[in-house]
């Protein structure tokens, strides 16, 4: 693998998973500092309504609504959808208590990791690699030669590839756990 | 999505649905429960009513109000009290789960050793003594009961009494409570306990400057410095009965 493919696509996908990481674990820290923890609670209600919201992209890009630019919706999705992540992760703060909900929040962030690869490298890194191909048969390479050199950087776009068939599928997983956790705060927490 | 792809994550969430039904105490459940409840793990609804949570209700069918604290739900002494005092019979209503979580995950929550005093009968919420032992200071010596005068239910300390709002205890004045407030009422005072204020010498020195009015000394003076000094009119206050006495 080139090294540019990493520190232009792969470096600034990791940077802002982090960031993720990096912002939940601060959340935790400072409502635990600030004797807030019971803040964290009920943080888990706006952010599955965000990620909830988000999916407004989803609804349009499946045309099962045909207002709205795709384009803005893309970009509303990505941000309610982080957020949304965030307040759940620190919803989910670092206790360990059952097992459902922490399924549920492992695959959201399975989730968020291949939403992140659809949206930071799968595109860049499809265009880098058809341009690494063009520039070395540019320089004379043969074909077999051409691939030989871009091996690396295609094998890592045809693993991007699948991480984005995995976006649909976990999403549905999230889904059903996070209602499954859902439920059963209801039917087991006194509301009133 | 391909077909295997939906056949594996319908078989993944029917086999995780099927665990939460078999094993709720670890799928749902919010940590551990406390160790004498432990053969309640997997039966969540011997606690919970659906939809409204744990039922204060069906604590009470195990534990008898008039034996907590002194039988065991078998009937037997408890040798040990969590608590030096039975006050579980002193309780306005039985609302169990106002104090108590038995869950890991939620007892983090809440303080513990904490409950809130308004669920006391108001008799018993004056009786601090009856639960909670006097301080062995100095100054709470001098007091018996009336917690409330300069403390809340809410916590101890902070004091809510802020004696420097009243009158200043500079070094002139660093005495013993009782001898400006006797009889065990805090919401009097007397500046005639000491040897240096008389009703006599304290008479004279305001009538030279022409103060008639001077029953209630803190309407002027808030600290023991002659300079700090503020004029006042009324003299209806709170010292106004002990120099009328």
């Amino acid at each position: 693998m080139t090294t540019s493919l990493w520190r232009e696509h792969i470096l600034p996908f990791t940077a802002l998973l982090m960031a993720l990481a990096v912002a939940a674990l601060l959340g935790d820290f400072f409502l635990h500092r600030l004797d807030l923890v019971w803040v964290g609670r009920y943080l888990g209600i706006p952010g599955i309504l965000l990620i909830v919201v988000s999916l407004v992209y989803s609804l349009r890009k499946r045309k099962l609504i045909t207002t709205g630019s795709p384009k803005s919706l893309l970009t509303f999705h990505e941000f309610t959808a982080w957020l949304g992540s965030l307040m759940v992760l620190i919803h989910s703060g670092i206790h360990f208590n059952a097992i459902l909900p922490w399924l549920a929040t492992i695959a959201m962030g399975v989730n968020v990791i291949s939403g992140l690869v659809g949206k930071l490298l799968l595109d860049r890194s499809r265009r880098h690699v058809q341009g690494e191909r063009e520039r070395y048969q540019l320089r004379g390479l043969s074909r077999p030669e051409v691939e030989q050199a871009v091996f690396w950087d295609a094998v890592s776009l045809d693993a991007m590839t699948q991480w984005r068939k995995v976006h649909i599928p976990i999403f549905i997983a999230f889904a059903v756990l996070a209602t499954g956790h859902i439920v059963s705060i209801f039917l087991f927490w006194g509301w009133v | 999505m391909s077909r295997i792809l939906k056949f594996l994550l319908a078989a993944n969430l029917i086999a995780l649905t099927v665990l939460v039904f078999v094993y709720p105490h670890l799928m749902v459940g919010p940590g551990k429960l406390i160790p004498g409840h432990r053969q309640l793990a997997s039966d969540c609804f011997a606690c919970h009513t659906a939809f409204f949570g744990a039922d204060s209700g069906r604590c009470l069918t195990c534990h008898k109000p008039d034996e907590i604290g002194r039988l065991t739900t078998a009937g037997r002494p408890i040798a040990k009290p969590l608590t030096a005092v039975a006050f579980h019979q002193k309780l306005s209503s039985q609302e169990c789960v106002a104090c108590h979580s038995d869950h890991a995950g939620v007892r983090r929550y809440r303080q513990s050793g904490h409950f809130n005093h308004a669920l006391l009968q108001s008799a018993m919420r004056e009786a601090c003594q009856s639960c909670h032992k006097a301080p062995n200071d100095a100054l709470h010596q001098q007091i018996s009961g009336n917690c409330s005068q300069c403390h809340t239910q809410e916590k101890w300390t902070p004091a809510t009494f802020n004696h420097d709002r009243h009158f200043k205890l500079d070094r002139d004045h660093d005495t013993r409570c009782v001898t400006c407030h006797t009889a065990n009422d805090y919401s009097r005072y007397t500046c005639y306990g000491c040897h240096e204020h008389t009703p006599a010498n304290i008479r004279r020195e305001h009538i030279e400057e022409g103060i008639r009015k001077f029953d209630n000394c803190v309407e002027c003076h808030r600290s023991g410095n002659k300079h700090d000094i503020r004029g006042g009119e009324g003299g209806e206050g709170r010292g106004k009965r002990e120099h009328d006495d």
